[in-house]
């Protein structure tokens, strides 16, 4: 017979896992801080996701949003879309979920350390960026500037709104939001993100960026960036794609030879332009 | 003279079955294990099934219709049942049968070790390398159709790595290799009574191959760097329906979904995965409707890539076999050949151009 030596792996068993607590954050998301069973810490990094599975309705990747140094429980920001969402909506604390993971590589935050942080989220590109923004935070020393860029569509769809408060009352912490469209009380900054970017001075060989947020806001981003001088290799980017098994198997995720469940979804820039279908 | 293909059958011991020894090594493998073997089903089509009578055995036969891996990964699966109402699971448990594959071709065998490959890199999952645990294959020679061009990827008919004997059709019967251990011990225990040495002048038939690609294997996935942006893709997608047989019939096709099922009941159900293919239009998409791959012509291109460029990357192997499946079967015509012949003309006008 064949021996196939080697250590065989039970992939697709969730851990089923109390939500502590749910936030409504704006009309279509929700906050959730959940349990693995027994205190276990998820043992995750920034920017790396979970499968959330709820029986009946099947299984969805959703990325991190809290500090790892927030343990034993972490959080996860839904954003009401689709099957498993929805569903999701519709618990509340003390209702039980699945969890597997977590998954693929999140931001190296060795390659930050000791560096200038700029993150640029847009959207719900915040939840995984905010698990970053809250980990410098949790070790301010180990970084020198902290530049956080947000942009959101409508003042009514901007997220977290409390962090952001602390955030804004952090002295060392340089913070800048934008919408695209205000409402009559909106007193800030008003237009895409990307008009956030010239009017920063950089420090750019010491600055490396972090940026999250739909397709469509990557290329003018990116731009602006390199307009900066940024170098790609100082750039990370979280990449959206469908991760349905999380292991490296099942295909949805691939983005050319990539399985972004595995390689991502944080890539470099540098990397990202190898990948035709990226961006 | 055998040809430069047979080589490496000179180091094996061989042995001559006739017709009626073969009967009764067929009837001695069934004791072994369960045996599955070639059926015919209706007039021109083949499927691997349970033997449960030697005389339904085919033992000459361009190919199946599925390929082999539907008994490692099920077309569908159960993962795991659960109760919504106490929010529990099961998971399935997974047995290992003890399967002995007979008159497998070359190219089915080496699809197989392709998605041993896939199955244990990174993750190693049980579900998969459970089922391939307690396997024997034993390969049979074919003759090429006109959908056949496995030589054209590297695999020769007689390519005997994976198998533990391999059958080759003489006058009057077969010629038995002893390919491995697993091989011998079969050979040992069906009883050398059985057993005669053939003579050593092997006159193998030599078997050509109609279909052909232009280039050297080697060379495919260096001409896939060039390729990406090819009007080929195009031309394709203007003829395929995007049904996504290529992908099902792939021997090395492997991409999966997965879905809960309720019971009738709605307090039970079933998490199942089910084969999935990359030429489906939804499958790129992500919730909120975001499809990265929304058109026939990058689906058609991720599925050559897949097969050519990027899964050689980390395996060093080609993920096509050329088995002929997606050719023969495609409800449009399309000749995965004539695909990869006119990437190969494209990349040859690039050159000279370049050259110019």
């Amino acid at each position: 017979m064949e021996t196939l030596t080697i250590e065989k792996k039970k992939l697709y068993n969730p851990i089923i896992s109390d939500i502590k607590r749910v936030e409504q954050l704006t009309s279509l998301e929700k906050r959730f801080e959940i349990a693995l069973p027994d205190n276990q810490i998820l043992g995750h990094m920034p920017g790396q996701f979970v499968e959330v599975s709820i029986f009946g309705f099947g299984e969805a990747p959703i990325s991190i949003c809290s500090s790892p140094t927030k343990a034993p429980t972490f959080e996860l920001t839904v954003r009401n879309v689709g099957r498993v969402t929805n569903k999701m909506h519709a618990l509340s604390k003390g209702n039980r979920i699945g969890i597997r993971g977590p998954f693929g590589k999140g931001f190296d935050v060795a390659l930050f350390q000791g560096r200038d942080v700029l993150f640029v989220a847009g959207g719900i590109g915040l939840a995984p960026l905010k698990s970053f923004i809250d980990y410098t935070l949790a070790k301010r020393k180990d970084y020198r500037r902290i530049i956080i860029l947000y942009g959101s569509k409508h003042p009514s769809e901007i997220l977290f709104k409390k962090d952001i408060e602390l955030w804004q009352g952090i002295k060392d912490v340089e913070f800048h939001i934008t919408v695209d469209r205000p409402d009559e009380k909106w007193k800030g900054n008003v237009g895409v993100i990307t008009t956030l970017i010239p009017p920063l001075k950089l420090d750019v060989e010491n600055t490396t960026a972090a940026v999250v947020g739909p397709p469509v806001m990557y290329k003018f981003v990116i731009m602006a960036l390199k307009s900066k001088r940024i170098p790609d290799e100082n750039l990370y980017l979280s990449l959206e794609r469908r991760m349905k098994c999380g292991v490296g198997k099942c295909g949805h995720c691939q983005i050319n030879e990539s399985y972004v469940c595995q390689d991502g979804p944080v890539y470099s820039y540098a990397r990202i332009k190898e990948l035709q279908e990226a961006i | 003279m055998p040809s430069e293909v047979n080589l490496n059958f000179v180091n094996m011991k061989r042995y001559f079955f006739d017709h009626s020894t073969t009967e009764k090594f067929i009837n001695f493998l069934m004791t072994k294990g369960k045996l599955i073997a070639p059926h015919r089903k209706g007039e021109h089509s083949f499927a691997y099934e349970y033997v449960s009578d030697i005389a339904h055995i085919v033992f000459d036969y361009p190919r199946t219709i599925q390929p082999l891996k539907k008994f490692f990964l099920p077309p569908q699966e159960t993962l795991l049942t659960f109760n919504i109402e106490s929010n529990t699971f099961e998971e399935e448990k997974i047995v290992s049968e003890k399967y002995i594959f007979f008159a497998i071709h070359s190219y089915e065998m080496q699809a197989i070790q392709r998605l041993d490959y896939s199955f244990k890199r990174g993750n190693p999952e049980a579900n998969y390398l459970t089922r391939r645990e307690n396997v024997l294959f034993i390969g049979i020679s074919f003759t090429p159709d006109e959908w056949h061009f496995s030589k054209s990827v590297g695999i020769e008919i007689e390519k005997t790595d994976g198998f533990c004997l391999f059958f080759e059709p003489v006058e009057n019967g077969y010629l038995v290799f002893e390919v491995n251990q697993d091989g011998r011990e079969l050979l040992s225990q069906f009883g050398s009574g059985f057993l005669v040495d053939a003579p050593l002048d092997l006159e193998i038939i030599e078997k050509n191959f109609r279909e052909k690609i232009k280039y050297h294997f080697n060379r495919i996935p260096q001409i896939f760097e060039y390729v990406y942006d090819s009007k080929v893709w195009q031309e394709v997608a203007q003829r395929c329906v995007g049904c996504g047989t290529c992908n099902l019939l792939c021997p090395t096709c492997y991409c999966f979904d997965v879905r809960d099922e309720m019971e009738l009941n709605m307090e039970e159900g079933k998490r199942q995965r089910f084969w999935d293919g990359c030429m489906l239009n939804t499958f790129a998409e992500v919730a909120g409707g975001e499809n990265f791959r929304d058109s026939l012509d990058s689906r058609t291109r991720h599925r050559l890539y897949r097969k050519f460029k990027y899964s050689t990357k980390f395996s060093g192997e080609l993920y096509c076999v050329g088995c002929g499946r997606c050719s023969c079967y495609c409800p449009a015509d399309i000749s995965i050949i004539e695909i990869v012949n006119n990437l190969i003309n494209d990349y040859d006008q690039g050159q000279s151009k370049q050259t110019m």
